[in-house]
């Protein structure tokens, strides 16, 4: 036993010098570190908001800091204040529910769940507190037998925003030839090819699109890079010159791709403006962003709570209420965006219908 | 008499004739892909951008592969392998962050020892079960990424949470002109002239170093594990540890290397997957390929020439999934082809009815290729899992792990 408990002594000790090896972090340094700035006491007499992130929290550089933008407006135009919670990795639902059951009785109103992960937790906490009004981004109802009358679930049009990036792509391309890489083939990442495909089609006819799931599946095709990188490459390798993404973490291969494929080859980002984010290779790639507006959402449930017409049951936001749409950062588009803005109009007036399944 | 022991000069015919076996199939392989190629018109079937996609798919499948060798030829099961490979995804970004990219893979095949050392210590020392070991070590090593990840990646440039992109990638070399010249040729679409080239292609164009390494990796392992008194003495703990000890081995010594070396080669693969087939980690990049390279293991019979052919089948279905799904739909020819060949030689040997098993199940790939435009997506997703199940349907008899491998060894105790 005493050559175990040397080797434990080993053990320990290396675990030590490894943390010992940790450097000083300095934040914000670069142009991609900083996070949402987000002051929640300085709001005046506003609504009290509990804000309850998914796993990742502010400084994912994507839906939760969204959602903390959001959030920050409504502190400076509506004297809002709020306070906020952190979901962690494979944590119990009970957790969730605590941890919402903790900002009501807070007296924090409204309370907004940032994911669809929330939507049972809002479901089991709702009926409990009745003069609270609950909000779950990209939620659901999951007993729509018994709607609660307290819940908001905010949505949005994907296919409408996936529709303009495809005439983005369409104007934009040299070869008639694009393609879209999805992280897992469901019902969701769908609609964006819809929207994308029905995009290009407005335009061109003629443009060849390619198609490709990383996994059919298995949600691990929302976080493997690698097979995002073998994908666009295959499509650039085919002819193609633009590729649009919705694939979340894997997104970041295809941007490698882009720039491995080299000059005249661009990506399309998604969810959030990714020209931001990237490296300043990859930004010379990055055509432009699918945004999907979670700020706009959350700032709209808090602006309904503060006017006293909380919002309920299935809202979508789409792009007449700019709950969607497309970024022009690196100036790439701007040539086209008349184009681009005219089918937008042309969406919002009803001319243009956009099919959510391909 | 020579019958029972192998003379040296019969030896080396066994092993010539060995050799040519491999060349032979290798040349029939080609032929057979460019034959298909040739047939269907689909060229991204062995194009240059396919092959390279497909040698970067291997790659990290292989190296995952290699350290099942290592581990389960010292008798030690290591599905932790998977884990290790999550660490030296960390390990990489991490190292290749504050350092360069050869410091990041040296991290994380640290990382990967690390994780290879809890093994050890836990199936050597204390003779915990291997697979009850293994699995914790799976869900230690996402969970210590995830962990490591949050903090220490949150505040860096290009890192969030669960990511770390624009990492810099190992030195990449492209031979000029040999490069050109031989992509040229690879789009002329000529019989097998272009296939090869297309290889050579591959092989000249942005090669990055690191998959340089991986191959001689491997044939470092071989040699190491075959070829020296230390790989017999290793081999020795895998097949007989009681035997092996009374002769003087130190098998635990032995198994304590082994597990670590394991480890280390899993978080080597894991490294390439953060550095080579894409440019930064992000949590769960892994994706299974640790348990996908313990399948290419034993697809490849525990040795090193089969593991290498296991992981090039996955790698080479995995990125053709990924790239067209035409392709997909050649491969049931080739695959048809193969079946067909493999019946006649079966029929030669005068296994009438394992041949005509295989015929009319190669008769039915050909009929499928023949009725059908396109492989459903549903399918195409689950092609290298398919493969392996015929594979391992087809090969299973002849399969052979290490005796003891698995096995928990305690030192004086009889197995």
């Amino acid at each position: 036993m005493r050559l175990s408990t040397r080797i434990a002594a080993v053990g320990a000790a290396a675990v030590l010098a490894l943390a010992g090896c940790a450097r000083d972090d300095n934040p914000g340094n670069g142009t991609s570190g900083g996070s949402v700035d987000l002051d929640c006491d300085a709001g005046g007499d506003g609504p009290k908001v509990g804000l309850a992130y998914d796993v990742g929290g502010r400084g994912d550089q994507s839906f939760n800091d969204s959602a903390a933008t959001g959030m920050q407006r409504a502190v400076e135009e509506l004297g809002a204040t709020c306070t906020e919670g952190e979901a962690q990795d494979g944590e119990a639902e009970s957790a969730r529910e605590d941890r919402l059951r903790q900002m009501a009785d807070g007296d924090y109103n409204p309370i907004i769940g940032i994911g669809f992960a929330y939507s049972e937790a809002v479901d089991a906490v709702a009926p409990d507190y009745p003069e609270v009004n609950f909000a779950v981004v990209d939620g659901y109802d999951p007993t729509p037998d018994e709607p609660n009358e307290n819940v908001a679930y905010l949505g949005f049009a994907e296919h409408e925003g996936s529709f303009l990036v495809g005439v983005a792509a369409a104007e934009k391309t040299e070869a008639d030839h694009v393609g879209f890489v999805g992280g897992v083939n469901n019902g969701l990442i769908q609609k964006f090819q819809a929207g994308y495909e029905a995009g290009v089609k407005a335009v061109n006819p003629d443009i060849e699109v390619d198609v490709t799931y990383i996994e059919q599946s298995n949600l691990s095709g929302f976080a493997d890079p690698a097979g995002g990188k073998a994908a666009a490459a295959g499509m650039y390798d085919g002819g193609a010159d633009i590729v649009y993404h919705a694939a979340g973490g894997s997104g970041s291969g295809v941007f490698d791709a882009a720039v491995e494929a080299g000059e005249g080859k661009w990506a399309i980002g998604v969810d959030s403006d990714q020209y931001l984010t990237a490296t300043e290779e990859q930004k010379k790639h990055i055509l432009t962003s699918m945004l999907k507006r979670v700020d706009v959402a959350t700032f709209d449930m808090i602006q309904s709570v503060a006017d006293g017409k909380p919002l309920t049951s299935y809202q979508t936001y789409n792009l007449e209420d700019d709950g969607v749409g497309y970024s022009t950062s690196g100036g790439f588009i701007d040539d086209i965006t008349d184009v681009i803005n005219g089918y937008a109009e042309q969406i919002k007036s009803g001319a243009v219908k956009v099919p959510e399944t391909p | 008499m020579s019958t029972t022991t192998a003379t040296p000069q019969a030896r080396m015919m066994r092993a010539r004739k060995f050799s040519h076996a491999w060349l032979l199939i290798t040349v029939l392989v080609i032929v057979a892909l460019s034959a298909v190629r040739v047939i269907t018109g689909v060229h991204e079937i062995d194009s240059t951008g396919t092959l390279r996609a497909a040698a970067i798919a291997t790659c990290p499948i292989l190296m995952a592969a290699l350290g099942g060798l290592w581990s389960e030829r010292a008798g030690v099961v290591n599905i932790g392998l998977e884990g290790q490979m999550i660490l030296g995804t960390w390990g990489a970004a991490y190292f290749t962050y504050y350092y360069d990219p050869w410091i990041g893979v040296l991290g994380a095949a640290l990382m990967g020892a690390l994780g290879g050392l809890l093994h050890a210590v836990a199936t050597v020392t204390f003779g915990v079960d291997h697979i009850v070991s293994g699995v914790a070590i799976n869900i230690i090593g996402l969970g210590a990424a995830e962990f490591l990840a949050e903090a220490y990646f949150k505040n860096l440039e290009g890192g969030g949470v669960k990511q770390l992109t624009g990492l810099a990638s190992p030195t990449e070399m492209t031979i000029p002109g040999v490069s050109d010249a031989a992509a040229d040729i690879a789009t002329q679409h000529w019989f097998v002239v272009s296939d090869l080239a297309a290889v050579v292609a591959a092989l000249t164009s942005r090669l990055s170093l690191l998959t340089v390494l991986v191959p001689v990796l491997v044939v470092a392992s071989a040699w190491i594990l075959w070829r020296t008194a230390f790989g017999l003495r290793l081999r020795s703990c895998g097949e007989n540890p009681a035997a092996a000890e009374s002769l003087g081995v130190h098998v635990y010594r032995h198994k304590y290397i082994a597990v670590i070396v394991s480890g280390a080669m899993a978080g080597i693969g894991g490294g390439y997957l953060a550095l080579v087939a894409s440019s930064g980690f992000t949590t769960g990049q892994t994706g299974g390929r640790g348990f996908i390279g313990l399948a290419a293991m034993i697809f490849g019979n525990w040795r090193p020439g089969g593991i290498v052919g296991g992981s090039l089948m996955f790698g080479y279905t995995d990125s053709l999934t990924l790239r067209s799904t035409d392709a997909v739909h050649a491969l049931l020819l080739l695959v048809g082809i193969g079946l067909a060949v493999y019946a006649l030689w079966r029929l030669r040997q005068g296994r009438v009815a394992s041949a005509g098993v295989l015929g009319a199940i190669s008769v039915g790939f050909f009929a499928w290729f023949l009725l059908t435009d396109s492989v459903p997506r549903e399918f195409t997703g689950m092609t290298p899992y398919v493969a392996t199940l015929l594979v391992l349907a087809f090969a299973a008899q002849r399969l052979r792990m290490p005796a003891a491998d698995g096995l928990r060894y305690r030192r004086g105790e009889s197995i």
